[in-house]
C-alpha cells in the first residue's frame, strides 16, 4: 500500500466545480481517497496551482506515420538530444522526437493522458508497440474509418447497424478507442488519384458522399454507446474558402448524447479559411464560432499553429500532396489497403508569410470567440501546427491581450486587415485554461468515469502541480511567468507516484492503454458474416485470422466495455 | 605536431567505438578526450597508446595518425575543419561526417558513409569505400556540398547520393545507383556503374567504364570528345522524368580509355 498526501494545493478542478480552493489531496494506491494515515509521504504544494493531469485529445505521437516523420528528418533527430540520465533514456528530436522524448516532455508539462489522433487499423501493432514505449502517459488510439471499404458499403446500403457492427469488430480487433474520420471519402478518392471538394460529392467507385459517411458514422457511434464521439477531420483541410464545407458539416450533426458532444471537430483552425486563393485568404473564425456557439453538440479543438519548423503528418493524403506542390520539399505518401492513406511533409511557419500569420491568428480567434471553453480545446494538432512543447505559449497568448498585441506587432502587415484578432479583448482565466487542457478533454473523450480529468474521490491520482501562485501572478501582465510555469511542473503525479519533478523524470513509467469493446448481438457479429469474411479474404493482403492485435501488444490494456444496441 | 594513436588490444574487438572527438582541433589542448565504446564512456588513453611528437600553436599544424585495428572506429573526423588525419588501416563508418576542411587519408578500406554531408576538405581513400560514400543521410535533401572525395578502389551502392557540390572521384567501379538524386557537383567513375544518376536534377557525372541497366529517362543529346581522358562519350540530359537538367556522360562503347 502506498500513500501520498499533497498539502496546501491551490486546486482548480472544473469537473467538480472547484475554482482555486486551498486543500489537501490524499492518495492511496494510485487513487484519490478521503484521507490517509499519518505515515504517508507528504508533498507541500506551497499554494501552487494544482490541476488534474493534462489530457491531450488530439496528438500524433505514435504509429507508422509518426515514425516515418522521424525517418524523413535526420536534421530533427540531431536536435534536442539528451543523454541517458538516471531513469531517463536517451532522447532526440524536436518536432518528431523519439517516443521517450515525447513522454518525458509531456510529463514535464503535466500531461498524463494522450489520445493518438489517427491509427490506421492495419498498422495498429506498431502503434501499440510505441504506446508501451511512451511510459508516462495513458494512451488511446483513434481508429481511422474514413475510407474503410466495408463501412462505405454499409453506408451505401443505409445500414447503420451493419456499419456499427463493422466498427465494433474493428475496434475490438485493433484495440482502438474511437472513430476517426479524416477527410471522409477524400482519402479513398485519393487512392484513385482524385480528391473531393465538397461533402456532397460522390466517392469514385463507392457511390457514397462524405456527408453520408459522417451522418451514418455518428449514428453508428451512438448505437455502440462508445465513450467518445465521432472524431472528425473535415474535408477540404487547408484550402482557402473551406469554411463553407466546415459549416455545412456542422449542420449535419444532430444532438444525440446528453453526456457529451455528438461530434468532435478537430484542428478547426485549418478549416476556417475564407477567400478563394492563397492571395486573398482571410479568417472566417467568426462564422465558425457563431455556429459552434449555437450547437452544444459539437466540440472542437484549436489546431493552433506557432511559428517554427515542424512536420505535418495526416491520413489526409491529397492535402499533403497539394502542400507538397507548394513547397517542393520532402514528401511521403502512403496507402493503407482498404482503409485509409497518409501523407507527410515538413513545413516552416514563418512570420514573413501572410498566410501563416493569418493561420496563427485564426487559431486564437476560434478559442477567444467560442463562449464556452468546454467547446474549444487547446491543442496544436502536434506536430502539425507546432510541437506540443509550444502549449505554454498558446496558454500565455490566450491569457494575455498584451502578449497578443506584442506578437501581432511583429507579424506580416496584412494580418490585421484579414483577421479580427487585434480587436478581441477577451483574456482567459485559470479556470478556462484548466477546462481547455484537461477537464474539457476528459468530458469530450468520455473518460470522466475512468477517473480522468478530475480529482474527486476514487479518481485516478493524475495530478500536475505548477510553480505558479495564482494569487500573486497577473497573467495579463506577467505572461512570461505563466509560460514558464506551464513549461515545467514542480511535480507531475501519475497514478499516485511522482513521475516528474522540476522537469526531471524520476521513475520508470507504467502506462495503460484504453480500448473499447462494444458488444453487439451475435447475429450482427462481423466474424459470423460470410460476405464480410469473403471480401476481407479477397481484398486484404493479410488473413482475417492474422488481423487482430494480440493481447501481448497491450501489456497494460484497459478495456472499456459497452452494451451496444440496447 | 603529430599525434599517434595506436589501438590497444581490446577484449571485445567488435564493439564499435564512437570517436567523434578525434579531430585535430581537439588535440590542441591535450589528449584528455572521451569516446564511447559501446554504451560506455572511455578516456582516449584507455583505448589507445598515445604518442605526441612536437608541439603546435594552431590546429592546422596537427596531424593525427591512427594505427592498428581501426575498422570499428566510427565518426573519426566528424565536423573536422582543419589539420590532417592519416589512417594506416581500415576505418569504420561515418568517417569525415560534416567535414569542412583539412585532409583525411585512409590507406586501407573505408566503411559506409565516408564523407557524409561533407562541406569541404579532402578525403583520400586508397582502398575500397562502402555504401553511401559522399552522400546525405537517409531522409536528408542535401548530401555532400563541397570538398573532394577520392576513392582508389571500388565504392558500394548509392555512391554520391544527393551530391550537391564538390567532386567525387571513384577510380574503381560502383554498385547500384551512383549519383542518384544529384543536385550539383561532379561525380567521376573510372570503372563500371549500375543504374547511374536516377532522378538527377543537376550536376555532372562522367562514367568511363561500362554502364549496366541505363535508366531509360535520360535523353541522348550529343557525342563529344573528352580531352581529359582521350575518349569519346555519349552525353545524356536528365533525369527527364523529373525535369532534371543534369549531364551524364558515358564512354561510347568501343572508345578505348587508357588510365593515366
Amino acid at each position: 500500500m502506498s500513500e501520498l498526501l499533497v498539502k496546501n494545493a491551490c486546486v482548480i478542478d472544473p469537473i467538480r466545480g472547484i475554482n482555486g480552493e486551498i486543500m489537501d489531496i490524499a492518495i492511496r494506491d494510485g487513487r484519490i481517497v478521503e484521507s490517509v494515515s499519518d505515515r504517508s509521504e507528504t508533498i507541500d504544494a506551497q499554494r501552487c496551482l494544482t490541476l488534474p493531469g493534462g489530457i491531450d485529445s488530439h496528438t500524433h505521437v505514435c504509429g507508422t506515420k509518426v515514425n516515418f516523420g522521424r525517418y524523413m528528418s535526420p536534421e530533427d533527430m540531431r536536435a534536442g538530444r539528451t543523454q541517458r540520465r538516471g531513469k531517463m533514456h536517451v532522447t532526440s528530436g524536436y518536432y518528431v522526437p523519439t517516443t521517450f522524448g515525447n513522454s518525458y516532455r509531456y510529463s514535464a508539462m503535466g500531461y498524463t493522458t494522450l489520445l493518438e489522433g489517427a491509427m490506421a487499423p492495419l498498422e495498429a501493432r506498431h502503434t501499440h508497440e510505441e504506446f508501451t514505449a511512451t511510459p508516462h502517459q495513458d494512451m488511446m488510439a483513434n481508429t481511422l474509418f474514413d475510407g474503410n471499404w466495408a463501412v462505405m458499403d454499409a453506408v451505401r446500403e443505409k445500414n447503420i447497424k451493419k456499419a456499427a457492427a463493422i466498427v465494433a469488430w474493428t475496434l475490438n480487433a485493433v484495440k482502438g478507442y474511437g472513430i476517426k474520420l479524416t477527410n471522409p471519402g477524400g482519402t479513398e478518392a485519393w487512392g484513385w488519384g482524385e480528391d473531393l471538394t465538397s461533402i456532397h460529392e460522390s466517392v469514385p467507385h463507392f457511390a457514397v458522399t462524405p456527408a453520408e459517411i459522417i451522418t451514418t458514422m455518428i449514428k453508428a457511434n451512438e448505437l455502440l454507446k462508445l465513450p467518445h464521439s465521432v472524431h472528425l477531420h473535415c474535408n477540404n483541410l487547408g484550402k482557402p474558402g473551406n469554411y463553407q464545407t466546415t459549416l455545412d458539416t456542422f449542420e449535419l450533426v444532430p444532438d444525440l448524447n446528453p453526456n457529451r458532444q455528438t461530434l468532435y471537430a478537430t484542428h478547426v483552425q485549418f478549416h476556417a479559411y475564407g477567400g478563394g486563393t492563397w492571395r486573398n485568404i482571410c479568417s472566417k473564425a467568426e462564422e465558425i464560432t457563431r455556429s459552434i456557439n449555437s450547437k452544444p453538440q459539437i466540440v472542437m479543438d484549436m489546431g493552433q499553429i506557432m511559428f517554427c519548423r515542424t512536420m505535418t503528418m495526416t491520413a489526409d493524403g491529397p492535402m499533403e500532396f497539394n502542400l507538397h506542390c507548394l513547397h517542393h520539399n520532402k514528401w511521403s505518401n502512403h496507402d493503407v489497403e482498404l482503409e485509409t492513406g497518409s501523407g507527410i511533409i515538413p513545413v516552416t511557419y514563418s512570420k514573413k508569410s501572410a498566410v501563416n500569420c493569418i493561420m496563427w491568428a485564426i487559431g486564437l480567434e476560434l478559442a477567444l470567440l467560442t463562449k464556452s471553453p468546454w467547446q474549444c480545446l487547446l491543442e496544436t494538432d502536434n506536430p502539425n501546427g507546432a510541437p506540443f512543447v509550444k502549449y505554454p505559449e498558446v496558454i500565455g497568448l490566450l491569457m494575455s491581450k498584451k502578449y497578443r498585441d506584442e506578437e501581432c506587432a511583429t507579424l506580416h502587415p496584412d494580418t490585421e486587415g484579414r483577421t479580427s484578432l487585434c480587436a478581441l479583448e477577451r483574456e482567459m482565466d485559470w479556470h478556462d485554461i484548466a477546462v481547455m487542457t484537461r477537464a474539457g478533454q476528459a468530458k469530450a473523450l468520455g473518460i470522466i468515469n475512468q477517473g480522468k480529468g478530475h480529482m474527486g474521490i476514487g479518481a485516478e491520482a493524475d495530478i500536475a502541480i505548477y510553480p505558479i501562485r495564482t494569487d500573486s501572478v497577473d497573467p495579463a501582465r506577467e505572461y512570461r511567468k505563466v509560460v514558464e510555469g506551464f513549461q515545467k511542473t514542480r511535480y507531475t503525479i501519475k497514478r499516485g507516484r511522482v513521475v516528474s519533478r522540476d522537469g526531471e523524470i524520476i521513475v520508470d513509467g507504467a502506462n495503460a492503454t484504453f480500448w473499447v469493446n462494444a458488444k453487439v448481438p451475435v447475429d450482427l457479429k462481423m466474424e459470423n458474416d460470410p460476405e464480410f469474411i469473403r471480401r476481407f479474404e479477397q481484398f486484404y493482403t493479410v488473413r482475417m485470422s492474422n488481423y487482430p492485435v494480440q493481447d501481448v501488444y497491450l501489456p497494460r490494456g484497459r478495456c472499456i466495455e459497452t452494451e451496444a444496441f440496447t | 605536431m603529430r599525434v599517434i594513436l595506436e589501438c590497444k588490444v581490446r577484449k571485445k574487438p567488435t564493439l564499435p567505438i564512437e570517436a567523434e572527438a578525434i579531430i585535430p582541433r581537439n588535440f590542441l589542448k591535450g589528449t584528455d578526450l572521451v569516446v564511447f565504446e559501446g554504451n560506455k564512456e572511455r578516456k582516449l588513453s584507455e583505448l589507445f597508446w598515445i604518442f605526441v611528437e612536437g608541439t603546435a600553436v594552431s590546429p592546422e599544424n596537427i596531424e593525427i595518425v591512427l594505427n592498428g585495428d581501426t575498422s570499428r572506429i566510427k565518426r573519426v573526423g566528424e565536423y573536422m575543419d582543419t589539420g590532417s588525419i592519416l589512417i594506416t588501416g581500415n576505418i569504420g563508418m561515418h568517417c569525415g561526417n560534416f567535414m569542412s576542411g583539412g585532409t583525411i587519408e585512409i590507406i586501407g578500406n573505408a566503411d559506409s558513409w565516408l564523407g557524409r554531408e561533407m562541406r569541404g576538405g579532402t578525403i583520400l581513400c586508397r582502398g575500397n569505400a562502402g555504401h553511401y560514400c559522399a552522400t546525405g543521410y537517409r531522409g536528408e535533401k542535401k548530401g555532400m556540398q563541397g570538398g573532394s572525395v577520392e576513392v582508389f578502389g571500388n565504392a558500394g551502392d548509392f555512391c554520391a547520393e544527393y551530391l550537391a557540390g564538390g567532386t567525387v572521384h571513384i577510380h574503381g567501379s560502383t554498385g547500384d545507383f551512383p549519383g542518384i538524386e544529384m543536385r550539383g557537383g561532379q561525380l567521376i567513375i573510372d570503372g563500371d556503374a549500375t543504374r547511374p544518376c536516377a532522378n538527377m536534377k543537376d550536376g555532372t557525372c562522367v562514367i568511363l567504364g561500362q554502364v549496366h541497366e541505363m535508366i531509360p529517362t535520360f535523353e541522348k543529346i550529343d557525342r563529344r570528345v573528352l580531352a581529359d581522358w582521350k575518349i569519346t562519350a555519349d552525353v545524356y540530359k536528365g533525369d527527364i522524368a523529373n525535369r532534371g537538367k543534369g549531364t551524364l556522360m558515358v564512354k561510347t562503347p568501343g572508345s578505348v580509355y587508357y588510365k593515366k
